[in-house]
């Protein structure tokens, strides 16, 4: 089968796919095209925070994309067959990535065509027109005031919320701690639905992921833990009644703002500079949604910056492979969540690292860092440090701690892996939790040392 | 800070409790809060946050620092590559251990970031004694040596160094080595008395003979006797006569051929079950000498023209790999090559017995008689991985399947594609193992030729051996 324009048409889904694809052919969305014989791959700036990777077979027309859709082929799909089939040219020859050699490794030949493609007709040329079409001005106008609207029932709603839990941590306490670590799912169940019908979506995530967070806990510590989330809880309750249209509080309560939403805000930093992927960090929320979480830190910063991607897309739409591979460097304009302490970003524009570059100076004393962070946002539950030259060391039971020449050591969410016992340690990366510390990468005497979630 | 955390725990114990909380607090924090339970839990947590942390329950062991290992690693591109192939294919048997000795085999170290041996690993290469140790905490009382090994320095060694030290000592001076473990076996317990004993396999002669005869003493069953199958390969078999009678009273001998005439042992059928049982037993237990005393031939007629089919013709092979000369054990298993018939899985305990240059000599005549997936080709040639030629690999029947099965694979029959692609996911990596350098380099060549994407990470092995080229720095 020879890929043609006919045959994009062909195996589209529907119409809507093919003018979607069409919005994508801007090459300025596409930092990687590249080809390797009867293989084509790219990377596409979505609408997440992560890039999409997309890779087909010219030959057999199979292709595979990490964005969530469940349509097949994808928009992103579309678009790169499209863009190779207008101009082949713009598709630099490159060596095969490991990410398309295990797309390539996984695949069934013969399942790519679409099971059940639309029969209505579909045209590239009408997908071209649809994406010329301008953009109506009462139409935006509407939009506008509707989501105006919307937001004002909103806060409204989440007020009423967050009212409820106030008296619900209060029940919690008046009952007992002990009671509570002992039946925290269903009790943390009741009102995070309660906050889901207040709209309060993204902090009722929060607390239905509460008990996983405990039960990860030896019994002994989790009292402890209870008081440091009930504790966050009532700062973020206060915060965002004083504040509500803050919209560092608004993510953390209500919702989070789009990709264009952070782009087109004035108030969002941009930090131009060389970053290196730390590590990813996926799990499975009890909502169904599959976090991804994509770790960076600038280099050749004067003080440490970090700076973290963040998905969600439906556990249901299957396992999605990495975005990118832990240790690589590109240099990249990233925007940041407006915050107090900017933490989340996306990417607005990335190309290849040039040149030789170095992780920061990591502070003497990591837990002042911590701290300080914590001033500026004591709800969040966890912060990223740069730890100093340091070991690892472990108890006889296996329990792992950080140890630095000077500090109390910091125990470690999960084993580390062998080679870490074994290592110096010149500098890590880690999240801190008060509790817990999630090694994410470290450069040691032996290179870089990645760290399993 | 022991005021509060003093403060925090009578403000724990209230809330565990389910009182309030505000009588507990330092007064400072009740100054602020008020009757506000939740401004002090608010409090509690950031407190407790940023300034406590619990210590370590118990003592934390500092492990010494990962060692060095005596081989250059692996070039840095190759490396991603390495972790794909480490990866246990779904359904497939790991190829771990092949891929380490190919490694090995080509003059690198894994990087420990890739690959560290688990502390069972007995069969990782000497390379990684150093990395063994250290997994195994078996740490040194002294500063290593950094002399050869001698009977007074052999302290200084580790265990997995020791056995790398003798092996090696074994090769170029058997006699020294024989009398290190001579003076300093004894000491040791006796699975690794075993161990030590198991190293005189390597040169074994005629001189170790007074030592081994020694060993009859030894308080382990497992030390006597190997040390009475290293006797016996020397000849020097005794202890089982009665069984070897016992035996040869369940076998026949023949004549075969009308020139040569050739003896021929046949294993024939047994009345009962139970008298086969017998018989594999005895098979197992009685030296191979002994059995052709009984038999009133010499050990080189009974391997002349040898039977395959029943399993104790199965453990006739052992005995003879366990307890026969050097020159029976290569007659047998030049006379089961030269029969074509036998399952190559039946050399394997005779391959063992050969010398690395020997194995890899051998490597292609195997390839000739596999015919299927190579596999028994992989288990005959061992560690001596990456040294077969290309016109070897496509002399052999099987390899002749090899682009039909290519094309299959590519094909648009779903069944003739999945069983294409069930065979090349076995053979493909077990040929990237064999083949030498330059031969990987052309068989990519040809196969992404017939049709198969470079990209396939079928061809993952076959990729990474041509791009690890022979490491020469001496």
């Amino acid at each position: 089968m020879t890929l043609t324009r006919s045959a994009i048409e062909a195996m589209a889904p529907d119409q809507g796919s093919l003018s979607a694809a069409s919005a994508l052919l801007k090459a300025a969305k596409w930092p990687v095209r590249a080809q390797a014989g009867a293989l084509i791959w790219g990377e596409c700036q979505g609408s997440g925070a992560n890039p999409y990777r997309v890779v087909a077979e010219t030959a057999d027309i199979g292709s595979k994309c990490t964005c969530p859709s469940r349509k097949f082929p994808c928009k992103h799909a579309l678009a790169l067959m499209w863009m190779f089939v207008d101009d082949s040219a713009t598709f630099e020859p490159g060596e095969i990535p490991a990410w398309v050699q295990d797309w390539m490794g996984r695949r069934r030949k013969g399942a790519s065509a679409p099971a059940t493609a639309s029969a209505e007709p579909k045209s590239i040329a009408l997908a071209q027109e649809e994406t010329a079409k301008p953009a109506d001005p009462a139409a935006e106008a509407r939009k506008q005031a509707s989501a105006a609207k919307r937001a004002q029932d909103t806060r409204k709603a989440v007020r009423a919320g967050l009212d409820d839990l106030d008296i619900w941590l209060a029940d919690q306490l008046r009952g007992g701690l002990t009671v509570f670590v002992n039946e925290p799912g269903e009790r943390c169940r009741r009102i995070a639905a309660r906050l889901v019908d207040a709209k309060a979506g993204a902090l009722a995530g929060r607390i239905d992921e509460m008990p996983s967070r405990l039960l990860a806990l030896p019994t002994d510590e989790r009292v402890d833990a209870v008081i440091m989330e009930f504790g966050k809880l009532v700062l973020l309750m206060r915060a965002w009644r004083a504040t509500p249209d803050d919209p560092e509080l608004r993510r953390e309560v209500v919702s989070s703002e789009t990709r264009e939403d952070v782009l087109n805000n004035p108030e969002a930093p941009y930090v131009s500079a060389t970053w290196e992927v730390l590590g990813e960090r996926v799990s499975t929320r009890r909502d169904g949604l599959v976090s991804q979480a994509t770790w960076l830190l600038q280099l050749d910063a004067q003080t440490p910056r970090f700076a973290l991607l963040l998905d969600f897309f439906p556990a249901s739409a299957g396992k999605r492979g990495a975005a990118f591979i832990a240790g690589d460097r590109f240099q990249a304009e990233l925007v940041f969540y407006p915050a107090s302490a900017p933490l989340r970003a996306v990417i607005a524009s990335r190309s290849d690292a040039q040149g030789e570059h170095a992780w920061p100076a990591p502070p003497s004393n990591p837990l002042a860092a911590y701290a300080a962070f914590k001033l500026e946002a004591p709800w969040r539950i966890e912060a990223p440090l740069l730890l100093p030259q340091g070991r690892i060391a472990a108890e006889a039971s296996g329990r792992a701690w950080w140890k630095a020449p000077s500090g109390a050591p910091l125990q470690l969410r999960t084993a580390p892996p062998p080679l870490a016992l074994g290592a110096d340690i010149s500098k890590a990366a880690a999240l801190w939790d008060g509790a817990r510390l999630g090694m994410i990468a470290a450069q040691s005497n032996w290179g870089r040392i990645d760290f399993d979630a | 800070m022991r005021e509060l955390d003093a403060s925090l725990a009578q403000v724990r114990n209230a809330w565990i409790a389910g009182r309030s909380a505000l009588e507990s607090a330092p007064p400072a924090w009740r100054e602020a809060v008020g009757e506000d339970e939740l401004a002090l839990i608010a409090i509690a947590a950031h407190a407790g946050d940023v300034l406590t942390q619990r210590g370590p329950g118990a003592a934390l062991i500092d492990r010494p620092l990962l060692p060095q290992v005596n081989a250059p690693f692996m070039p840095e591109a190759l490396r991603a590559r390495f972790r794909r192939l480490l990866v246990r294919p779904k359904n497939q048997a790991s190829l771990e251990q092949q891929l380490i000795a190919f490694t090995t085999a080509r003059g690198y170290a894994a990087h420990p970031g890739d690959w560290l041996p688990d502390a069972k690993d007995e069969w990782a290469p000497d390379l990684y004694a150093p990395w063994l140790d250290w997994i195994r905490a078996d740490a040194r009382t002294v500063a290593p040596s950094e002399d050869d090994i001698t009977a007074e320095n052999y302290d200084q060694f580790s265990w997995t160094e020791r056995r790398a030290a003798l092996w090696a000592l074994r090769a170029t001076d058997p006699n020294m080595a024989r009398e290190i473990i001579e003076a300093r076996a004894a000491a040791e317990p006796a699975e690794r008395r075993l161990r030590l004993i198991e190293l005189l396999d390597n040169r074994l002669s005629e001189a170790d003979r007074e030592f081994l005869a020694s060993l009859e003493k030894d308080r382990s069953d497992r030390v006597r006797a190997r040390a009475r199958t290293f006797l016996a390969r020397l000849g020097h078999a005794g202890g089982t006569t009665a069984l070897a009678s016992e035996l040869a009273e369940m076998v026949t001998l023949e004549k075969a051929g009308l020139i040569n005439r050739r003896t021929r042992l046949r294993f024939a059928a047994l009345k009962t079950p139970a008298q086969h049982q017998r018989r594999h037993e005895l098979t197992q237990i009685v030296s191979l000498a002994e059995l052709a005393a009984a038999l009133g031939v010499t050990e080189m007629q009974l391997v002349e023209l040898p039977e395959w089919q029943l399993d104790e013709a199965h453990a006739f092979v052992t005995m003879t790999a366990e307890t026969g000369s050097d020159e029976v054990v290569r007659a047998l298993l030049e006379n089961l090559i030269r029969i074509r018939e036998a399952p190559l899985g039946v050399l394997l305990p005779l391959t063992t017995r050969l010398t690395m240059e020997e194995r890899t000599a051998l490597a292609p005549s195997l390839i000739q008689l596999d015919g299927h997936t190579f596999e028994a080709t992989l288990a005959l040639v061992g560690d001596q991985l990456g040294g077969v030629p290309l016109s070897a690999l496509t002399a052999a029947p099987s390899f002749g399947a090899l682009g039909p099965n290519i094309e299959a694979a590519a094909g648009a029959d779903d069944n003739q594609r999945r069983n294409a692609m069930g065979i090349l996911e076995q053979v493909l990596p077990r040929i990237g193992l064999l083949l030498d350098n330059a031969s990987a380099t052309t068989l990519i060549a040809q196969i992404t030729g017939w049709g198969l994407s470079p990209a396939e990470p079928l061809l993952d092995m076959l990729h990474f051996n041509a791009a690890l080229i022979p490491e020469t720095t001496p």
